[in-house]
């Protein structure tokens, strides 16, 4: 066990979150901040009584993001289409809120369910294209994602358009067609989904055979192949649980406040590139995974609190997220000749 | 018993108390070697011997920890192989260093090349290649592209580059065991004529037949040890092999014949990539050997027959089921097993624990029920087959890429058995693995064969053909040429098939 | 008309940055580094660009300036992926998120503004007939490479080691050097990229300016095969998609529709290309 903590502390992991911890004071330093005040900001801001919230808020769609990029990342599959894949998730979840003639209730259900299909079927799609036209699934997924993007912003630019707003974004979503929220935070039951999410992967992962073959194929892809594990069906069966998990974040964005599609709006907080941060961080493990998205919400609320306090601009917490994984990818850790491979270090 | 000190001229290279230690074995305990102009001094050993560790430190690849070098008389001392190149040194890997995409003249110029205002001289370099290949009568095509050059081809680039680097002294590493007897005699023309122009030519191999055929001095090592200084005219294939292995002569151990039952696998007109309408069936209680210089079909054939390459022609049963066109995991779960060439790349996933790794394959079968998979079952089942085949492992937790070359192709020969299939593919039991360990996996093979199974074994090194097999298939361009039973396979016949030329001995059913 | 003279001119100059870019990914690829960092060093190069010309006055020392930086990051990946042997992809993503991060953080530190630094004061590039001499540059670039690649003792090298550093290596040919030299250059190239965008397409910094053109060139280098011309018929291509982009829009189609195009044109270009490979080449199989 002893061994087992040291070897954490010795793991690249480590090395890399000091790394980016420390170089991110650097920064603080260079323009002028007290490093020492502004992590404490970020601390405060994200953790504290008026910061959970919104900490747990962005978690559910950083979480969510994470999980979706993680659970190919297992297999050694990238999807960097999860923008597109979201975006689609979310404006499906928007005209499913708006036309379904079902009860309020039900219909959140079924716009939950619509945005989820929408995501995972476009995954789907960058998955056909590595599987019978030879598209690398990074190249497909991300090329495919600007064209998703385009549309769904030019639904709510024009057909979907709310005619009583100059903003770029559909109309309100009837009364009562929203995720019932805890209190009055804006933390809501998306929260709990994406938790069971990461449950059900944690699960799939540690207990199961299916999740014994994406580990395998993760570490070698030949030697899954060999034994029999079918890689084209596997890559379809992550790229739709994939998708649909970003579709799911996605809908939960628009089913919560202001509970309509406003365009950009799910793009532009990076819930895709933080949620793959956060997989690579911990090498895609369940756990792992639950505590970097954690982590990454801290900082990119936090940063906003820091922000209001040193003057500093919240953009250096995005500087500091990728500084961890440029480490983490140069596989520096403290000098050691402990493992050389990835474990789940926590 | 040291080498003349008289005549140094004539000495090309001269090794002296050569000591090379690594974490846990000694590879090399103070080894002489002395090699003269003109000669072809044959390097013998069995695995792990330390001849490629001695031919590491010749080529500056590895520092010795004691000894000096001597090189035409002159001390010296290699940081890397471009130092022992410009001392007039070139070496012919056994996995040729080549850049298939590049042309023949390319790749013998390469980091020497003829220029023209820092541009390659393309001219300079094919007519370069033109003279050196008929000065040594190795005649091969300086457009080419290395990449679709046969294999006999492509050694003789090796030798061309070595050439066209002014080298003296050519070390080849096993030169022969990717060659037919053909290719291998036209070789062996090739070294006498660069030797008969005072150039010295390092043969490392393991194969008597040639080291009797076509060098002036042998040269044997043992636990890193010389045991023997030997000139070839002088002696016999039993004194060499007496000397390699230190037992009394059993040079292949031709273990009993099996009671061959009923069909298990039953191959019709079978055809894929490189494999065209093979006959061929396989009875349990008996093992059928594929004899085959490397790459004539038998990777292909027995990809194939696992299922990982699609079949375009042809039948293939198990059992009387037809599993011509099934998935691999239906061909497991119909009662077969497969050990693969490459342990590393396709056997198993290193990075993986030892537990993960033997898992694989039961891990849907009688480790799991209904999809779940608890790992308790998982361990328990490590800790088991660790056992059973005494693979040396401190934790099943550990990862296989802990486990030494000969453990971890226990861990994947012992995976592979556990499954108790009916028909167990085979492919290089023992490639580069220890005496030891080859013992115990030609042991648990044939055992698995007296248990009442079949297998199909395909392997490069004659010797495991001969003492295994009950009937010998020979493979020659994708197709089944010949089979011999247990009797009529002597090397000579076998030479002989593999080069295409098939000795008649019985026809092919 | 709608092809004529100006779409062309105009798919030229939209070439340019990907041409740029591309070029060194190619010649990555051709030293076995798998580069899809393009992008982070494109957006460094557009940042430094527009920094330094704002602060001397001098766009050619912007120029200068965005080689030197964008090479300066290149060594992220040379070190990494190189020297420490780490996941060229991985590496790849987190240069691209990193250059994100900062350029939108120093916009903000320098500039004092959010989004988009633009002042008519601003100095650009030139133009000479139409075009910078950046895009000049670029086309000369294609043949230096093409020859460089093909015909000289570089190339030669630099080929050899990409295929197999180890046969190189025995050579005394040290693919740790052609592999650095090569992402330099690549950083070079993408600096120059970034500054063609920055101070000649247009004249501003806004964050994220690349908008994904650092993988149009990703997606340009295996269109072209990694060979400096296969690679300007690939960079053509999208350069023509996003003028004719730009003429559909003038026609009334909605921006969404012409943002989109240069990304589906070349996803189609990527199916027909890779299905004809397939259908020349059958596939190895299922074991490789």
């Amino acid at each position: 066990m002893n061994h087992r903590i040291l070897g954490a502390l010795r793991s690249p992991i480590t090395f890399s979150v000091l790394a980016g911890v420390l170089i991110g004071a650097l920064f603080l330093v260079g323009t002028g901040a007290d490093p020492v005040s502004a992590y404490d900001a970020v601390l405060t801001g994200s953790l504290g009584a008026d910061g959970i919230g919104s900490t747990l808020s962005t978690g559910t769609s950083v979480l969510g993001m994470a999980l979706a990029l993680a659970i190919p990342l297992r297999a050694g599959l990238i999807n960097l289409g999860g923008d597109g894949q979201m975006v689609l998730g979310g404006i499906t979840a928007a005209v499913t809120g708006l036309y379904s003639p079902l009860p309020a209730p039900l219909t959140v259900v079924l716009a939950l369910l619509a945005g989820m299909a929408a995501g995972a079927a476009y995954a789907v799609l960058a998955a056909l294209c590595e599987n019978h036209l030879g598209v690398p699934l990074l190249v497909s997924s991300l090329l495919l994602s600007y064209p998703a993007v385009s549309l769904a912003s030019y639904l709510a630019r024009y057909p979907l358009k709310d005619p009583g707003s100059s903003l770029p974004q559909t109309r309100a979503l009837p009364d009562g067609v929203a995720l019932p929220a805890f209190g009055d935070s804006t933390v809501t039951v998306g929260l709990v989904l994406v938790v069971l999410a990461a449950a059900a992967y944690w699960f799939t992962d540690r207990r199961t055979a299916f999740g014994y073959e994406i580990r395998m194929t993760g570490l070698n892809a030949r030697f899954a192949a060999y034994a029999g594990v079918e890689r084209q069906g596997l890559t379809l069966k992550l790229m739709s649980v994939s998708g649909a998990l970003a579709g799911l974040v996605g809908a939960v964005g628009v089913l919560s406040f202001p509970y309509r599609f406003v365009d950009g709006s799910l793009t532009a907080p990076g819930y895709t590139w933080t949620g793959l941060t956060a997989a690579l961080l911990a090498f895609a493990a369940p756990l792992g995974t639950v505590i970097a998205s954690f982590f990454f919400a801290v900082l990119q609320v936090g940063g906003l609190a820091m922000e209001r306090t040193t003057e500093v601009p919240r953009e250096l917490t995005q500087v500091l997220q990728a500084v961890v994984i440029v480490f983490l990818a140069a596989r520096l850790r403290f000098p050691s000749r402990w493992f050389d491979r990835h474990k789940e270090a926590v | 018993m040291t080498p003349p000190q008289a005549d140094t001229d004539g000495v090309a290279v001269e090794l002296r108390g050569i000591t090379k230690r690594f974490p846990g074995t000694l590879a090399n305990d103070s080894v002489d070697l002395t090699v003269r102009r003109g000669e072809i001094h044959a390097l013998m050993g069995e695995n792990g011997a330390g001849k490629s560790t001695l031919m590491s430190v010749l080529y500056g690849m590895e520092r010795a920890d004691a000894g000096s070098i001597r090189i035409d008389g002159r001390e010296v001392s290699f940081a890397s192989p471009s130092d022992a190149m410009a001392a007039g040194l070139g070496m012919v890997h056994q996995s040729f260093k080549l850049f298939d995409s590049l042309t023949v003249a390319e790749n013998v110029v390469y980091a020497a090349e003829p220029r023209r205002f820092g541009l390659v001289d393309r001219a300079a370099a094919r007519r370069r290649v033109r003279e050196l290949a008929e000065e040594h009568g190795l005649a091969v095509d300086p457009d080419a592209r290395v990449g679709e050059l046969p294999v006999g081809l492509r050694q003789r680039v090796e030798i061309l580059k070595l050439l066209h680097r002014g080298a003296r002294t050519l070390i080849l590493d096993e030169p022969t065991a990717v060659l037919t007897p053909a290719e291998a005699d036209a070789l062996f023309a090739v070294l006498k004529s660069l030797a008969s122009q005072g150039r010295s030519v390092v043969l490392v191999t393991h194969k008597l037949r040639e080291v009797l055929a076509g060098s002036d001095n042998v040269t044997v090592l043992r636990d890193g040890r010389v045991v023997a200084r030997l000139v070839t005219a002088q002696t016999s294939a039993e004194e060499i092999a007496a000397a390699m292995t230190g037992r009394a002569v059993e040079l292949d151990r031709i273990h009993a014949p099996g009671t061959p039952g009923d069909v298990v696998l039953d191959v019709s007109g079978l055809s894929t990539d490189a494999v065209h309408d093979v006959e061929l069936a396989v009875r349990a209680g008996e093992i059928v050997g594929i004899a085959g210089v490397a790459g004539n079909g038998q990777s292909e054939l027995v990809e194939a027959l696992a299922g990982l390459r699609p079949v375009t022609a042809g039948r293939v049963s198990l059992k009387s089921q037809d599993i011509t066109h099934a998935s691999a995991t239906e061909r497991r779960a119909k009662g077969l097993a497969y050990v693969p060439e490459d342990r590393h790349a396709v056997g198993t996933a290193p990075a993986a624990s030892v537990a993960d790794n033997l898992a694989m394959g039961h891990h849907r079968t009688s480790l799991s029920s209904r999809g779940l998979l608890p790992p308790a079952a998982v361990r328990a089942h490590a800790r088991r087959l660790v056992e059973r085949f005494g693979i040396k492992a401190s934790t099943p937790e550990v990862p296989a890429s802990a486990l030494s070359g000969g453990n971890l192709q226990k861990l994947l020969i012992g995976r592979e058995l556990a499954h108790d299939a009916p028909l167990l593919l085979v492919e290089q039991p023992t490639r580069g693995v220890d005496i030891g360990a080859i013992q115990n996996i030609h042991d648990q093979l044939i055992a698995y064969r007296d248990a009442g199974h079949a297998v199909l074994l395909v392997s490069a090194e004659l010797s495991e053909i001969r003492g295994l097999a009950d009937r010998v298939l020979v493979m020659y361009e994708g197709r089944v040429t010949a089979s011999y039973t247990k009797d009529e396979a002597d090397e000579r016949i076998l030479g002989l098939a593999m080069a295409g030329a098939p000795a008649p001995v019985e026809a092919v059913d | 008309m709608f092809f004529d003279s100006d779409l062309l001119m105009s798919a030229l100059r939209a070439l340019t940055p990907i041409l740029l870019a591309a070029l060194g990914g190619a010649i990555c690829e051709r030293a076995g580094v798998f580069n899809i960092g393009l992008e982070g060093m494109m957006l460094l190069g557009c940042f430094t660009s527009v920094a330094t010309s704002w602060f001397t006055g001098s766009p050619w020392l912007g120029v200068l300036a965005a080689a030197l930086a964008a090479a300066a990051y290149s060594l992220i990946l040379a070190v990494g992926a190189v020297t420490l042997r780490g996941d060229a992809v991985v590496l790849g993503i987190a240069m691209n998120l990193l250059a994100v991060g900062l350029t939108s953080f120093l916009l903000r530190t320098v500039f004092g503004v959010q989004g988009t630094f633009d002042d008519p004061s601003l100095a650009g590039l030139p133009l000479v007939g139409g075009f910078t001499p950046l895009a000049y540059l670029a086309w000369l670039a294609v043949a230096v490479a093409a020859v460089l690649l093909s015909r000289h003792v570089w190339g030669l090298r630099l080929r050899g080691v990409g295929e197999a550093p180890d046969a190189a290596a025995t050579l005394g040919v040290s693919p740790a050097k052609y592999k650095y030299a090569a992402v330099l250059v690549s950083g070079v190239l993408c600096g120059l990229a970034g500054a063609q965008l920055a101070l000649g397409n247009v004249t501003l910094f806004s964050e994220n300016m690349t908008a994904g053109r650092g993988w149009i060139a990703v997606v340009a280098v295996m269109l072209g095969r990694a060979a400096p011309v296969g690679v300007l018929l690939a960079a053509l291509l999208f350069g023509l998609a996003e003028a004719a982009g730009f003429r559909l829009q003038g026609l009334g189609l909605p921006q969404q529709a012409t943002d989109a195009a240069p990304y589906v044109v070349t996803l189609g270009a990527l199916f027909l290309t890779t299905a004809r490979r397939r259908r020349t080449r059958p596939s190895p199989g299922a074991a490789s």
